[in-house]
């Protein structure tokens, strides 16, 4: 809100204190020349808690060539896009990102920060907290105000989503938050919707990246359609025992003209690469069918699944928190279920 | 070289139970282990001294009982302990943590190496490693799944990276967080675990030793309250024999969408 106009309505002047830390600023991330997802689903939560706070939604891009970007975080509901645009920022190092970021931030004084629970988020998000004096709330799965003690509310998971803790800051500035990728609802695009552009100075004198990558390997082979667009994912978990039993995983996702993809035990025992474990990682499936074969199904997963429209869980323990979360439940062993499973489809 | 590793003591989660509807926890058994990642960061450490001979020293911080988790780092290969206890660091939060943790590290000295878990299970948080880093001007590494190569005061390693790996260079003195998949923690010999309560000594500081005083150490974050998930309903389960329930289960699916199926296969 213009502190003029609050002087004006409320007769009050305001404190040469009490006139920082007002917006909520929102770190955005670019992949491959775009947005990734959780920038855009952090611009609409922020719009809700600015709303709250009658304060206005910033956004900070760093890299090269950004204004198509810093458009489209407008449109998504920023009211302005600060640009980092320097050739030194296209290659992502945590010595640059972090004096460019802090500096921003000493200038501006933001009330509430937000990065994505995302590798770049993890990397910076605490180095920022640390070097601002200022506490993090990490992986956060919804956020909200305390208006009448104008603070952030942030619900984060706790012995790995067992259950939750709704945790709140102390009186330091700003608030710094992750927020879980897929926790948020993307924002509605307003062709409409204007904000301003800013392109900030870029000092990086003596400033340099201390990490050289050597190489970059994708790993394991990408999946051809991206998992996240998938009509049809059969998942495993460490309840298949083995790589052999994994396979049956593979061959019931052929027969379905499905994809492959796995729990966090699935990755933890080297079945699947982290491109197509579910949950914990940036992967969020939505498929029409999700067959959950011998995957525990705690929170991480939920979360990335959750809005899957069908869900068949087998699994030999009845306690299992996935049949919770399924419209078919086996209680049974996968590794018996899903050959018998084949030879039922293919007789069909 | 000397490596230090950081470790959290945390409730085990199998000894408790989380009842969503009444909204409480329940304590069937209060045991303590050693947070599962951290415990890849010490195998780490440990697979460097065995390599290059590298000196691992553990360090915890929190009540006395977190003792028996340097112990077991000792009985895993560590080759000193040391406990940072106080009535004062109770309420640490993650700033105060990495504080207190931060002093400890700058009182051992002379380090190449800080290792850290990834994460720590109960808190979800991923937070100290780089606190760490930033406080003592360290470059960091997070996500390691291999260290690669440490050679003329350099570090090669693997990095779990968009999807695939990063392979990377740094100079030391360094700060790595290990990823749960880097490895498999060995157990300790049972000869071991005797010595390691008979005969090692732990350190044990406190406030005053790490010439703190209580007021840095007040927290910035609260907890106001504990949320559950909501219960769910359950849907349909599928009883009776393996056969039947497949046959159903095939059933099923082909009445929910019209799967394209492989020909014959």
């Amino acid at each position: 809100m213009d502190l003029e106009y609050w002087e004006l309505l409320t007769g009050e002047a305001i404190e040469e204190e009490e006139i920082v830390c007002r917006d909520i600023w929102v770190v955005a991330e670019v992949k491959d020349g775009a947005l990734t997802p959780i920038s855009l689903e952090m611009v609409g939560k922020a719009r809700e808690l600015a709303a709250a706070l009658g304060a206005y939604v910033q956004s900070v891009l760093l890299g090269e060539g950004l204004e198509s970007l810093a458009q489209e975080l407008i449109h998504r509901g920023a009211n302005g896009v600060y640009l980092a645009d320097d050739p030194r920022l296209v290659e992502y190092h945590l010595e640059t990102y972090a004096e460019i970021l802090s500096g921003l931030f000493q200038a501006k004084k933001p009330e509430i920060i937000l990065f994505g629970a995302t590798e770049l988020g993890q990397e910076l998000a605490p180095r920022l907290a640390q070097r601002l004096g200022t506490g993090l709330i990490s992986d956060c799965l919804d956020l909200s105000i305390d208006e009448t003690e104008r603070v952030l509310l942030a619900t984060h998971p706790v012995y790995g989503g067992e259950y939750f803790h709704v945790s709140t800051f102390l009186g330091a500035k700003p608030q710094i938050a992750t927020v879980r990728p897929g926790a948020f609802r993307l924002p509605f695009a307003d062709e409409y919707g204007s904000g301003e552009m800013e392109k900030i100075a870029v000092n990086l004198e003596g400033i340099e990246g201390k990490v050289k990558v050597l190489s970059v390997s994708t790993g394991e082979a990408q999946p051809q359609v991206p998992l996240s667009k998938a009509r049809v994912v059969v998942a495993g978990g460490r309840g298949l025992g083995d790589a052999e039993g994994f396979a049956l995983v593979e061959e019931l996702a052929e027969a379905l003209g499905g994809q492959v993809a796995g729990s966090r035990g699935a990755l933890d025992e080297g079945w699947i690469g982290q491109e197509r474990q579910v949950g914990l990682s940036d992967v969020t499936v939505k498929p029409d069918l999700y067959i959950a074969c011998g995957i525990w199904g705690d929170v991480h997963h939920y979360f990335a699944m959750q809005e899957a429209k069908f869900v068949v869980a087998i699994n030999k323990n009845p306690e299992a928190p996935i049949f919770k979360v399924a419209d078919i439940g086996i209680v049974s062993d996968p590794k018996e279920i899903i050959p018998l499973l084949l030879s039922e489809l293919r007789a069909g | 070289m000397r490596a230090i590793v950081p470790i959290k003591q945390i409730l085990d989660p199998t000894g408790f139970a989380v009842h969503r509807r009444l909204e409480r926890i329940f304590i069937n058994r209060e045991d303590y282990i050693i947070n599962p990642n951290d415990k890849n960061a010490l195998e780490e450490t440990l697979r460097l001294k065995d390599a290059h001979g590298v000196e691992v020293i553990a360090l915890s911080l929190g009540e006395p009982r977190v003792d028996d988790a340097l112990r077991e780092a000792l009985a895993m290969g560590a080759d000193q302990a040391f406990l940072l206890t106080d009535e004062a660091f109770a309420e640490a939060d993650a700033a105060a943590a990495a504080l207190i943790l931060a002093k400890a590290i700058e009182k051992i000295g002379d380090y190449d190496l800080i290792l850290t878990g990834q994460r720590a299970m109960d808190t979800g948080a991923s937070q100290i490693g780089p606190r760490l880093a930033e406080y003592l001007g360290l470059p960091q590494v997070l996500e390691v799944r291999e260290v690669s190569g440490l050679s003329n005061g350099k570090l090669r390693a693997k990095r779990n990276w968009k999807g695939g790996y990063a392979e990377v260079e740094v100079g030391l003195p360094v700060l790595l967080s290990i990823a749960p998949q880097a490895n498999e923690a060995r157990y300790p010999h049972g000869a071991r675990i005797m010595n390691a309560y008979r005969e090692w000594e732990i350190s044990t500081w406190g406030l005053a030793d790490l010439g703190l005083a209580e007021e840095e150490l007040s927290p910035l974050i609260g907890l106001r309250r504990k949320a559950f998930p909501p219960e769910r309903t359950f849907g349909e389960l599928i009883t009776g024999a393996p056969g039947e329930a497949a046959k159903e289960l095939a059933q099923l699916l082909r009445e929910v969408g019209s799967w394209k199926l492989e020909s014959g296969g």
